[in-house]
């Protein structure tokens, strides 16, 4: 019976893989999902490079399997902007500049797909830089306006507004009529996690999908991607990524970044210029990146955090346990529970966070609950600690008192908790 | 092209933009062609534009051979300042007429590590950081080993680290066929070779540059050769490893200069300044940096344990020999592929047997001889020191594609026939059957 218990034991033991990764801080967004085998730790490691690695403006005798920047584009590699694998960092008050952000651009009505009908001077997004003999289009400037918020027990937040401006635009104004979206790079681990919840369980939640076109099948798929949900999986995220902030094209976006009236831009080379090997990497690599463990699980005030965080209604949306359903990776994961805090669905946040630019089937108002793992490390590594999608927010306090719409009886609640409690629920925030 | 050639083909930029302007125009940018990693360009742009923010950094990927070609072309890309850890290059580029003198303050930035010139003496390129060449080891894994650090090159070669050891393919990790070259400066070209092929008969050999420090980080492997920030990075985030200088060791600068063709000239200055300030220089010490500045006053604040090159004890570092190492690596590259990777498990396999051999002859003096010739064969090269070192020699492996295939078969040949004694020799000293 003793020996029974141990084989017992040890099943147990060799079937319950981590899925969270513990490591230093300052690495804490780079680590693998433990137990990869061989192969899939050499596509890791080979991934990663691709992530890290600048593209360049061709011909090339040193790399030419990393040819293709431009013609216009944002930044030269994807760890420019999801700094150490975690958020953007926010503009700095002395220039404004928006380096790891994006202004997505748009004009009223639909594509042939449902998506948001692209600007026809500037493309889908606002790209800075230009190869030699094509201009970039200008830079996004943002500025902060503070203001108090009032709580409860008589004490203030400041928070700030952002108001965007463009520098140097090249292509002409971009209209009245053109709807913007400054958003800001989120962090990219735990994403396969994500990608291996089966659909049934993200439909029971709470909030609404977005459902959105997979390019691959032309099928009209459930969006979970994307602050706005507006991509169907992990490639078409990345590859749609690669061509719209590096200009690189690939055989899901065969086309370069050029709008219809940019001459210069339109007289470049299309060739898919990520291999599809290069997009299985990286897209390995990304699906394979582990969310950070957490921690102070024992302290008191981070388990009162938890209970307030369920009391005020953040996990209605912020849901604090999914399942993964199918994860190839790590097939020892399969059935596997995960706590990313987010329902992957879409919700009305309110005026305050509308960017008035539908996306799909998500509104000006919409937004995709965004997981919190990983929230108490952001900023120590490096990486932005700026939240919400546009970055407005500077701590988890911040982000709370901009949410509105469905969120605005938890907001009210926040406000109203005394100092000790919302201390614990920023506790509970700060060991994710 | 000569340097008349490409001279005058600035000339032009040279008449209108020559003279230094005050101060920077409004809104303008200057593009940086450097193969430095993304995580460390997009500090100096972000820091560089908070304090000049009328200036855009706009930052253009060319690793050594893609850069040379680029600032050769007539208007240089477009290119204001070339940034970059290839010191071929900028001598090249300044013998061609590429850049134009900058403004140094020489108070600062000494421009020598010892008696090492680090920047250009006419003026034309300056360090911008000195990376050096050793080992990075786990002091965890020598201690339970039993095992002391090592303290010279050669030290490697000793076989109570055979095993345990991790080296990177020169053909393979840019950094090692510069560091294979400081091996082979400081401990001669014949004897070096002997000592590599020996620590690498029984090492890891490994295809990039992340690897050796990895290796040692992961257990895999007690000491590795390496560039030193890798391992220094590591360390930064929690990696229980530390980075050895051997006697011999050499720091080899990574350097800046402005293009002759630059339209802003100002705004390049300006940029070249910020690198080399001491909060520039700073900078790059950062956790996800971890390089050493070229300018002495910056190690004030440096992180602990961090070494100072500026600082260490005279044995530490090698006079490193430019002319040499400019040409060299090339030639390197081809003799570690053909005598180091071809044929490694075989190689293994023999230096195993001489190692047994030699603990179990060690009082047998002509036993003892047999076994150094051996040695010798085992670790054969087909180039002599003196067209090591001969510039019309060294020119022939300059480009891959140049390189005569008979020559590499003929060496392949003959280090195969060496090796075929080596075995012979040693199998003479086992007893008949």
């Amino acid at each position: 019976m003793k020996r029974l218990g141990v084989l017992l034991c040890a099943a147990v033991l060799a079937g319950a893989a981590r899925y969270e990764a513990s490591s230093p801080e300052s690495e804490a967004f780079t680590q693998p999902i433990e137990g990869l085998d061989a192969e899939r730790a050499a596509s890791f490691r080979k991934g990663g490079g691709i992530f890290r690695q600048a593209w360049i403006i061709g011909p090339s005798q040193d790399h030419p399997d990393f040819v293709g920047v431009g013609p216009l584009y944002n930044r030269l590699s994807c760890i420019a902007c999801h700094v150490k694998n975690g958020r953007g960092v926010a503009p700095d008050k002395e220039n404004g500049v928006a380096r790891t952000m994006a202004a997505r651009l748009s004009v009223e009505g639909k594509d042939a797909h449902g998506g948001p009908r692209v600007h026809p001077d500037y493309g889908a997004q606002l790209n800075p830089e230009g190869v030699p003999g094509v201009a970039g289009e200008g830079q996004a400037v943002v500025e902060y306006a503070e203001f108090d918020v009032a709580l409860s027990d008589g004490g203030r937040i400041a928070l700030r507004r952002p108001a965007l401006s463009f520098r140097k635009l090249a292509y002409g104004p971009l209209g009245p009529e053109t709807k913007i979206s400054l958003r800001n790079a989120p962090p990219v681990f735990g994403l396969g996690l994500l990608e291996a919840v089966g659909e049934p369980e993200i439909l029971a939640g709470k909030g609404r999908p977005n459902f959105v076109f997979s390019v691959e099948t032309g099928e009209r798929t459930l969006g979970r991607f994307g602050l706005k949900a507006n991509q169907p999986n992990l490639e078409q995220q990345i590859a749609n990524a690669f061509a719209e902030d590096i200009g690189i094209t690939s055989s899901l976006f065969p086309a370069e970044n050029c709008a219809p009236t940019q001459s210069e831009c339109r007289r470049g080379a299309s060739k898919p210029e990520l291999t599809d090997a290069q997009l299985d990497a990286v897209s390995n690599y990304i699906r394979a990146l582990a969310p950070p463990a957490r921690r102070n699980l024992e302290d008191p005030r981070v388990k009162d955090g938890e209970s307030l965080f369920h009391q005020i209604g953040c996990s209605d949306c912020h849901r604090d346990a999914l399942h993964i359903a199918d994860f190839p990776l790590q097939p020892a994961l399969n059935g596997v529970e995960i706590h990313p805090y987010t329902d992957l669905l879409l919700h009305d946040m309110g005026e305050g966070l509308a960017d008035d630019r539908d996306d799909f089937e998500a509104g000006s108002r919409d937004w995709r609950t965004p997981p919190l793992w990983g929230l108490g490390l952001a900023g120590k590594g490096g990486d932005g600690a700026n939240f919400l999608h546009d970055g407005r927010a500077r701590t988890p306090a911040e982000a709370i008192l901009w949410h509105g719409g469905e969120a605005q009886p938890s907001v009210d609640a926040f406000r109203a908790l005394p100092e000790r409690q919302r201390g614990a629920l920023l506790a509970f925030l700060n060991s994710l | 092209m000569t340097r008349a050639i490409v001279a005058a083909a600035f000339s032009s930029f040279l008449s209108v933009f020559g003279a230094v302007p005050s101060a920077a125009a409004d809104n303008e940018t200057i593009i940086v062609v450097t193969s430095f990693p993304e995580e460390l360009t997009t500090r100096y742009e972000r820091e560089f534009e908070r304090s000049h923010p009328q200036i855009h950094v706009q930052f253009v990927w060319k690793q050594s051979r893609d850069a040379l070609a680029e600032l050769t072309k007539p208007e240089q890309g477009g290119a204001d300042i070339y940034w970059a850890p290839s010191p071929a290059n900028f001598a090249l580029l300044r013998d061609r007429g590429a850049f134009r003198k900058i403004s140094i303050d020489r108070a600062a930035l000494p421009g020598r590590l010892g008696a090492q010139q680090l920047s250009d003496p006419a003026g034309f390129y300056e360090a911008y950081d000195v990376a050096g060449y050793g080992i990075v080891a786990s002091p965890g894994a020598l201690a339970s080993a039993g095992l002391s650090a090592p303290r010279r090159w050669r030290d490697l070669a000793s076989p109570e680290y055979a095993r345990r050891m991790a080296m990177p393919v020169a053909s393979k990790v840019g950094f090692s066929p510069a560091l294979y070259d400081i091996f082979l400066q400081s401990e001669g070209w014949a004897e070096g070779w002997r000592l590599l092929s020996e620590m690498a008969g029984e090492a890891t050999l490994l295809d990039s540059g992340f690897a050796p420090t990895a290796s040692v980080r992961e257990g895999k492997a007690a000491l590795a050769l390496t560039i030193d920030f890798i391992a220094e990075i590591a360390r930064a985030n929690g990696a229980l490893v530390e980075m050895i200088y051997p006697e011999g060791a050499a720091f080899l600068p990574a350097h800046v200069a402005m293009t002759a063709g630059s339209k802003h000239v100002a705004g390049a200055q300006a940029f070249i300044d910020f690198l080399l300030s001491k909060d520039g220089q700073q900078l790059m010490m950062e956790r996800d940096s971890r390089r050493h500045p070229a300018r002495p006053d910056a190690y004030q604040d440096a992180p602990e344990g961090f070494a100072n090159p500026f600082t260490l004890p005279a044995p530490t570092t090698l006079d490193y020999d430019w002319e040499i190492g400019r040409r060299r690596p090339p030639l390197i590259t081809v003799l570690f592929d053909l005598a180091i990777v071809e044929g490694h498990a075989e190689s293994a396999e023999l230096w195993r047997k001489i190692h047994d051999a030699e603990k179990k002859f060690a009082a047998n003096a002509k036993a003892m001889a047999l076994i150094g010739e051996a040695k010798k064969l085992a670790a054969f090269v087909p180039v002599s020191e003196s067209d090591a070192r001969a510039t019309a020699f060294l020119e022939r492996f300059s480009r891959r594609d140049a390189i005569d295939p008979q020559q590499i078969a003929q060496w392949r040949d003959d280090i195969a026939a060496a090796r075929r004694q080596a075995r012979e020799l040693v199998k003479s000293l086992e007893p008949a059957p």
